[in-house]
Parts: C-alpha cells; sequence; structure tokens
C-alpha cells in the first residue's frame, strides 16, 4: 500500500516534470523563431544600404565621408548579425548587435538629415523609394523587436519563476537577453527627419 | 512616450470583452424568450381548442390560473424547440452563404488589389505599412485593396479567417493620411482581424436573418389559413391558426427589431476594442487618433458613395451612413468618444486636426511621397 503510494507520487512528480520542462521548450522555440524574424529584417535592412549609397553618391559627392560610415557600419551591423543569427538571446552577442545596428540607424539619420540639402536627389523618384523602404524596414524591425522582447521576457520569467526554475536549472536553460538597440531614440526619429 | 502611459490598451480589452459577452448572451435570450412564447401561445390556442371542441359545454376557468391550466405543455414545448430550430437552422444556413474568404467581399465593394510589385508611390507605402502591422500582430499578411472612386476617409476588413482575410483603404485615405496615421488605421482593421469580429458578426447578422425567417413563416401560416379556411366550417380551429400566425409575425419583427438594436451596440463596443488593439499593436494613439479627427474635419461632404454603404456599414473604420445622432442603431460610437479613448486632451473647439481642410491633409500626406511642388493638387495621387 505504501510502496502504491509512494510509486504514484513520483509518477505524479515525473508528469510535473515533464511537463515544466516541455513548457520551457516551447518557450525557447517562441523566442527563438521572434528571432529568427528579426534577423529576416535586419538582412533587408543591410541589404537595401548599398542600393542607397550607390544612388546617392551621384548627388552628395560632397559627403564622401558620411558614406564611408555608412557603408563601414552597414558592414559591421551585418558581420554581427551573421554572428548573432547562430545564438539567438546570448547576452554578449545582443549587446554587441544592439549597439552596432544603434551606430548604423544614427549615421543613417545623419545622411537622410544631410539629404535635406539635396533637393535633386530628394526629387528623384529611386531615392524616394529606398527612403520608403529603409522606413518601413526600421518599423518592421522595431516591431520584430518588440515581439522578441516579449518571448524573451516569457522565457525567462519560466526559466527564473518557482517550480519551473528546478527543471530549468537541472536542464541548463539560461536566462536570455533582450535586444535593445543604443541610440534609440535617434534611430526612432531617422524616418521623421526624413519626411520634413 | 506619456501618451503610452495614459492609455492602458489592456484595461480597455478587457472591459470591451466583457461587454460584448454580455451582449451575445442577450441576443440568445432573445432567441430562447422568443421560441418559448410561441410554443406558450400555440400551447394555449390549440390546447384550448381541443378542450372546446370535446366539451362544447364546459365552462372555461376563468383568470390566470384557468389559462395556465389550459395550456398543453407537451405542444407548447414541441413548438418552441421547432421554432428555435427553426431561427438557428437558418442562420446557419445563411452564414455558410455569407462566408466567403475575404478577397470576394472587397471585389465586390468596388475594391482594386494593391500586390507587392506595385509601382505606385501611396500604394507602395500601404502595401508596406500592411505588413509591418502583420509583422506587429503576428498574423499573416492579409490580401490588400483600395476602394477607388472614394474620397471620404474609410477602411474595412473582410474575412472570417486570418488566412483568408483581406483589408480595404478607400482612396481618399491613401491620400489623406500620413504614414503614422495609416498605420493606425490599418492596425485597427488588424485588430478586427486579430478579435474575430467579422466571424461575430456574421454570426449576429445570421441571427437576425433566422428572426426574419420566423416572421415570414408567420405570415405564410396566415396566408395559407386565410385561402383554405374560407369554406370550411371550423372557424374556431381558423382562428386559432390565423392567431399562431399572428404570434409568429408580431414576435418575429420584434426579435429582429431586438437584434438590430444589440447588434449595433455590439458593434460598437467592437469598434472601442479595436481602437485598444490598434494601439497595442504599433504603441502609438497619437496617429489613430489624428486619423480618427481627419474623419471628423471631412465629415461634412464626407459620405462613402458605395450602395452597399447600407450592409456593410458595421466593417467599416468609421460611421458611413451619417447619422444626425448618435443613435442605439449607430454601428460606431461617436467619433468624439473614440478620439477622448485615445487622446484625453482632445478638444474639437481648439484642436487644429479637427478642423483641417483636405486640401492641407493631402499636402501633409504626400510630403512624405513626393517633392511638394511636384505635380497636380487634387486626389489623383493613387491613380497613377
Amino acid at each position: 500500500m505504501e510502496m502504491l503510494l509512494i510509486i504514484l507520487v513520483l509518477l505524479a512528480l515525473m508528469a510535473i516534470g515533464v511537463w515544466l520542462y516541455n513548457r520551457l521548450i516551447r518557450k525557447r522555440n517562441a523566442f527563438r523563431n521572434a528571432f529568427a524574424q528579426i534577423d529576416v529584417q535586419l538582412k533587408r535592412r543591410h541589404d537595401l544600404i548599398p542600393n542607397l549609397v550607390e544612388s546617392v553618391k551621384g548627388y552628395m559627392s560632397h559627403e564622401r565621408e558620411t558614406l564611408t560610415e555608412v557603408i563601414e557600419a552597414r558592414n559591421s551591423a551585418e558581420q554581427v548579425r551573421q554572428q548573432a543569427s547562430g545564438t539567438p538571446g546570448d547576452p554578449a552577442t545582443m549587446a554587441e548587435l544592439g549597439r552596432a545596428e544603434g551606430t548604423l540607424g544614427g549615421v543613417l539619420s545623419r545622411l537622410f538629415a544631410l539629404s535635406e540639402s539635396y533637393p535633386e536627389l530628394r526629387a528623384s523618384e529611386n531615392f524616394r523609394q529606398l527612403q520608403e523602404e529603409l522606413t518601413s524596414t526600421e518599423n518592421r524591425v522595431s516591431y520584430a523587436r518588440q515581439a522578441y522582447n516579449d518571448a524573451v521576457m516569457k522565457y525567462n520569467n519560466a526559466v527564473q519563476t518557482v517550480p519551473s526554475n528546478a527543471v530549468a536549472s537541472m536542464f541548463n536553460f539560461g536566462v536570455v537577453a533582450m535586444l535593445e538597440f543604443e541610440d534609440r531614440e535617434q534611430l526612432q526619429q531617422a524616418p521623421r527627419v526624413s519626411f520634413s | 512616450m506619456t501618451a503610452r502611459a495614459v492609455f492602458d490598451f489592456s484595461e480597455h480589452q478587457a472591459r470591451a470583452r466583457r461587454q460584448t459577452a454580455v451582449l451575445v448572451l442577450l441576443f440568445l435570450l432573445i432567441t430562447l424568450a422568443i421560441s418559448l412564447l410561441t410554443g406558450v401561445v400555440a400551447g394555449f390556442l390549440f390546447g384550448g381548442a381541443a378542450e372546446h371542441v370535446g366539451h362544447q359545454t364546459a365552462a372555461v376557468p376563468g383568470g390566470l390560473e384557468g389559462m395556465v391550466e389550459q395550456i398543453d405543455w407537451n405542444l407548447a414545448l414541441t413548438v418552441a424547440v421547432l421554432v428555435a430550430g427553426i431561427i438557428l437552422a437558418t442562420a446557419a444556413i445563411r452564414a455558410l452563404m455569407l462566408g466567403g474568404n475575404g478577397a470576394t467581399v472587397a471585389r465586390a465593394m468596388g475594391g482594386t488589389e494593391v500586390t507587392r510589385d506595385t509601382r505606385n508611390p501611396a500604394k507602395r507605402r500601404l502595401y508596406n505599412v500592411v505588413e509591418e502591422v502583420a509583422i506587429a500582430a503576428t498574423l499573416p499578411m492579409p490580401r490588400v485593396f483600395v476602394i477607388k472612386h472614394e474620397k471620404g476617409i474609410n477602411a474595412f476588413a473582410a474575412g472570417l479567417r486570418p488566412g483568408t482575410a483581406a483589408i480595404g483603404i478607400t482612396h481618399g485615405a491613401l491620400a489623406s493620411l500620413t504614414r503614422d496615421e495609416l498605420q493606425g488605421v490599418v492596425a485597427h482593421e488588424f485588430a478586427h482581424i486579430n478579435n474575430g469580429d467579422m466571424r461575430l458578426n456574421l454570426r449576429l447578422m445570421a441571427m437576425i436573418f433566422g428572426l426574419v425567417a420566423l416572421s415570414v413563416a408567420g405570415r405564410m401560416v396566415m396566408r395559407s389559413v386565410f385561402f383554405t379556411g374560407r369554406g370550411r366550417r371550423d372557424q374556431r380551429a381558423v382562428l386559432v391558426a390565423m392567431a399562431v400566425g399572428l404570434t409568429l409575425v408580431v414576435l418575429g419583427a420584434l426579435g429582429v427589431f431586438a437584434g438590430r438594436l444589440l447588434q449595433a451596440a455590439i458593434s460598437r463596443q467592437r469598434e472601442h476594442l479595436a481602437d485598444a488593439t490598434a494601439v497595442q499593436f504599433t504603441r502609438q494613439p497619437g496617429p489613430l487618433a489624428n486619423a480618427l479627427k481627419k474623419i471628423g474635419a471631412l465629415q461634412r461632404d464626407e459620405q462613402l458613395q458605395n450602395p452597399h454603404g447600407e450592409e456593410i456599414r458595421h466593417m467599416l473604420f468609421a460611421e458611413a451612413v451619417a447619422r444626425r445622432s448618435p443613435g442605439l442603431l449607430a454601428t460606431h460610437p461617436p467619433l468624439i468618444d473614440r478620439i477622448r479613448a485615445l487622446d484625453p486632451a482632445f478638444n474639437p473647439k481648439t484642436d487644429p486636426v479637427w478642423r483641417q481642410p483636405q486640401r492641407e491633409m493631402i499636402r501633409e500626406s504626400r510630403r512624405g511621397l513626393r517633392k511638394q511642388s511636384e505635380g497636380s493638387s487634387g486626389l489623383d495621387i493613387a491613380d497613377a
């Protein structure tokens, strides 16, 4: 009788453990999938920038420095992106990605601010198209980031709260990092600046 | 940033959901009440009639108690189940008939589809905005339509499931709203898709149709009795059948009226909910409030020209059929209330957007698309 009771309790504990483990796996998959969405949008952003520089070059010959800066910031951001797409949620990589994207956003908004003084450039259809695509991509990145950060918060809550924290430490589920862009204020204003 | 703190979308959502639940329950109760009432009336009339045929001389017991005694409860129950069956069955058939996909509905309203490879800058911007909000809402990308020759600012969502949904925007909205405002309007329509409002509305419309069918059935009973019962001697049975028909007609009509009131009330609730959900997606109440203010500014000359205006008005972003007062049959809450929910400091007397002329809106909208001095004025930008 007592044996039976002990077996039952053990079975129940195991069932709870399995359920908690599966819940953690589901939340981990959710934030990884959300990160994949950011990755897609960042790639789109980085692919647009060479086109932008190419179409701007002819008009903004005096701003060679800024253009080189844009290309450099884009290249290093692309490098970090490729690195980060393998390790979503890793705090060091996320911080680096945030920094790289923040720098890129800052330089880009500078470029758009400078474009104000080139009316011919602003009238070009190609430039307007690229500007719209970049604005849209900024929005997509920020919405994808919103979804990723929400997913990370849910996952972290599961990793840190009782009782799933026991299962998490048993199977090495670590706390992961949200993605914050440095220079965020400036980045958010980038499309606004380009409108006026 | 401060506006975000002021507008608590989750609280608004919870309240709107609660109130909708109550209203849907009321709708089901109306159907139940009508079925039972018809059953009782039939049971009373036929039960009483049968008794009179059997015992011609028996005195009829007076008062309410006597009336209750006369009711044939078996018959009452049968009739009630039958009536409820008629209402629900016609409702189900109607729901199946109306349940097409969103693109079909959008085309029926005169929409032309916008695709990814459009060359028109305004349409390209619209397509981008829809893709952005789809990411924010984590919903599949719907088909996108523009309603040409429509100067008013309006929008709709159609389709019963997120997978088959379509979003339509009037030409006027495309031309008069800035990018952020357009995003607010699109987010509102995404909210309808997300909250299952098209499905809910379809069910309510189908229920009303079921009630309409009930009064039609009543009329048919009356007519057939009128024509076949003339030559017969049994005047009593004819009268009873007539009374049953009349009951069906009256109760059906009452039900339809109550149903319309409820449908409108539910629709108003869902609009508030959609505004709140839209803010959840975009996290900025300001542009959505501005879009609503622009509608208010245009309302004098804005009227949806579409002949289907009356049928589809519950699907629209804002009330299309002009109404003098926010009556009980309005499908949208008053504009000012919606704006105040998003922007508590709103004052119609001093707000600049609320009194903006359309010409200025178009100029502002185009600033993001092409150089200001270029091109002719007017609404032509989306037709290029």
